[in-house]
């Protein structure tokens, strides 16, 4: 199946999702092993404390492809992850996470083909309020449909 | 005129440097660059406007694409939209041969980058495919190139007769600049930079920054 096929028939729907609470803990010890320094970040007492905007590309879903993804895992590796920030995360906050594929694409480097899978969480607080999106890229190599 | 023909933002997938981050590089070093070409990877940028950056740095920000073949990748300049219609530039499979035409048809310019490289570059290529009529100029100096594959490009460009460019292939902002194309005389637009590549009159170069830490 090449990438165009693998597109449009994993693309577009939420295969999986998760719920969590949010302690303040868990933000400063982010934050702190980050080499955050800012109390904003750092410190549950301060007036303004929230999490790093990466704070979200920590959760991970119960599924990272959706059932009977044909990826040969042993040739993958983490691509990269990039966060948008919608709205800050509090501590108290209790997180909803959808995961969807956002894009499939190919495309050619030294070592050949590669695949690429862009796995798309969607992160929700109380009130459906939106408060991150973080694409977690994961590439195949040698990828020669 | 010096600029630089290959470089990527953001707008690539794995491009992570910002236009005007790549702006404010080459003023702070004083890279004696006039400009540069923005080469995105599988498409071309209709929208985007660098009118005021230009204006603010005093440099050409000029938009082009980076398209992928099974000769290896190719810079086209003077992307349109018969062009963009012509073939799909987001697959990694387009013939070489019909980039090339399609280009001169449009009026663009088609380019083979990195020729040196494994599986992306023409000359590996060129040896086990075969010729391929309409390569006229290829790019010889490639700031991302590894030992010896800026050797091989060069060797093969001066033995078919095919002229050279330069770019950095830049994807993080200090990477700006490291290769380069010098033209006589100066242009402004695509379009310039299309006649000025049609001319002739340019050759791929190395960039001295002036300042010691760049």
């Amino acid at each position: 199946m090449n990438a165009a096929d693998l597109k449009a028939r994993f693309t577009g729907s939420v295969f999986d999702e998760i719920n969590l609470d949010v302690d303040a803990a868990s933000l400063a010890d982010f934050a702190l092993a980050c080499g955050e320094t800012d109390p904003r970040y750092t410190d549950p007492s301060h007036p303004d404390f929230q999490a790093v905007p990466n704070y979200p590309t920590r959760i991970h879903g119960t599924r990272q492809l959706p059932k009977d993804f044909p990826v040969e895992m042993q040739r993958c590796f983490d691509a990269g992850k990039s966060v948008v920030v919608h709205a800050p995360v509090r501590a108290g906050e209790k997180i909803t996470g959808k995961s969807e594929i956002a894009d499939i694409y190919e495309k050619t480097g030294r070592s050949g083909g590669m695949l690429f899978i862009v796995h798309r969480m969607n992160f929700y607080g109380r009130g459906n309020v939106h408060l991150a999106t973080v694409d977690w890229r994961l590439v195949q190599r040698e990828f020669n449909p | 005129m010096i600029l630089d023909l290959h470089s990527h933002s953001i707008a690539s997938d794995d491009g992570r440097a910002k236009v005007e981050n790549y702006c404010q590089w080459i003023a702070r070093r004083a890279i004696p660059l006039d400009g540069f070409v923005l080469t995105e990877h599988r498409q071309y940028d209709f929208q985007s406007d660098y009118r005021a950056l230009e204006d603010r740095f005093g440099l050409l920000i000029l938009k082009a694409s980076e398209v992928e073949t099974e000769y290896g990748h190719v810079l086209v300049f003077g992307v349109n939209e018969d062009l963009r219609a012509a073939f799909d530039f987001a697959r990694v499979d387009n013939r070489l041969a019909d980039v090339l035409l399609h280009a001169r048809r449009c009026g663009a310019v088609a380019v083979p980058c990195h020729p040196g490289r494994p599986k992306v570059g023409l000359c590996a290529h060129w040896e086990t495919r075969g010729p391929v009529a309409g390569v006229e100029i290829v790019e010889t100096l490639n700031g991302g190139s590894r030992e010896g594959e800026n050797e091989l490009a060069l060797r093969y460009a001066d033995a078919q007769g095919w002229r050279r460019i330069g770019g950095s292939d830049s994807h993080i902002v200090s990477h700006i600049g490291r290769c380069a194309t010098r033209f006589e005389g100066s242009f402004q637009g695509i379009d310039g930079l299309v006649a000025a590549l049609a001319s002739g009159r340019f050759d791929a170069c190395r960039v001295a920054s002036p300042d010691p830490l760049a």
